[in-house]
């Protein structure tokens, strides 16, 4: 059967405001958090290969890079929950409204940031 | 009721389940994921924490593949490719899931 919907227009298109800034960036935190959970599964995965192989995976978690992964990992799932959260309000219809939708689109993108801090530090500090 | 509605409908109800995991797992994950090999093997193969995580998994690989087959929707023209895409995208999330249980099982034995 020929499918006749209307693909979505190129992004270039549109003038960037906040709402199509959290759009796209719910789609790329999704497809990023996809391939996060891929990795994470590999890292538990690895596990299973005994304590000497997994040296290599402790020394790389403990550096630099290893860290500014995580806290990436975490940055995206922390986006994705307060976007996916937005979301689940507009689905019982609250929140439409221009100024609300600009309001919630900042604390999305702001929020993910403290929201990213918040983890690392609690996670860190009180939890184990 | 027609496959788009039936979609949303499993997007939402999965999106709901998956919150919480969530926020429960990247908690967890910056706990752990810089500690030696007998503590993060034990937290995988602990209870709640071997249930948890696999929900989380199955949870998590469901809503995202239904999420990316939405910007497939979006974004690809043509119908054989994203059908083939889509295929991909449905049997990597489902193979996922049961290889990673399986293995989060093999580490309790």
């Amino acid at each position: 059967m020929k499918n006749d919907n209307p693909l979505s227009p190129h992004i270039q298109i549109y003038n960037w405001h906040i709402s199509s800034l959290v759009s796209i960036s719910h789609r790329i935190t999704g497809i990023i958090n996809f391939a996060s959970l891929t990795l994470i599964c590999f890292w538990v995965s690895y596990l299973v290969l005994g304590k000497d192989n997994y040296e290599l995976i402790f020394i790389f978690l403990n550096s630099f890079i290893g860290k500014f992964l995580i806290l990436a990992i975490v940055w995206s799932f922390s986006f994705q929950i307060l976007s996916e959260i937005r979301h689940l309000f507009w689905d019982y219809g609250i929140g439409f409204e221009l100024k609300t939708a600009n309001i919630t689109g900042s604390l999305v993108i702001v929020g993910s940031f403290i929201l990213t801090l918040l983890i690392y530090i609690l996670g860190k500090n009180f939890l184990i | 009721m027609i496959t788009a509605t039936k979609k949303w409908i499993f997007l939402k109800l999965s999106a709901v389940i998956m919150l919480p995991l969530m926020i429960w797992f990247v908690f967890q994950l910056v706990s752990i994921y810089n500690m030696g090999f007998e503590d993060i093997n034990s937290f995988f193969v602990k209870q709640p924490n071997k249930f948890l995580f696999s929900l989380f998994v199955i949870i998590t690989y469901f809503y995202s593949a239904l999420s990316i087959s939405e910007v497939f929707e979006d974004y690809i023209v043509n119908e054989k490719l994203k059908n083939v895409a889509n295929k991909i995208l449905y049997l990597f999330a489902i193979i996922m899931p049961i290889f990673t249980i399986f293995i989060l099982y093999k580490l309790s034995l």
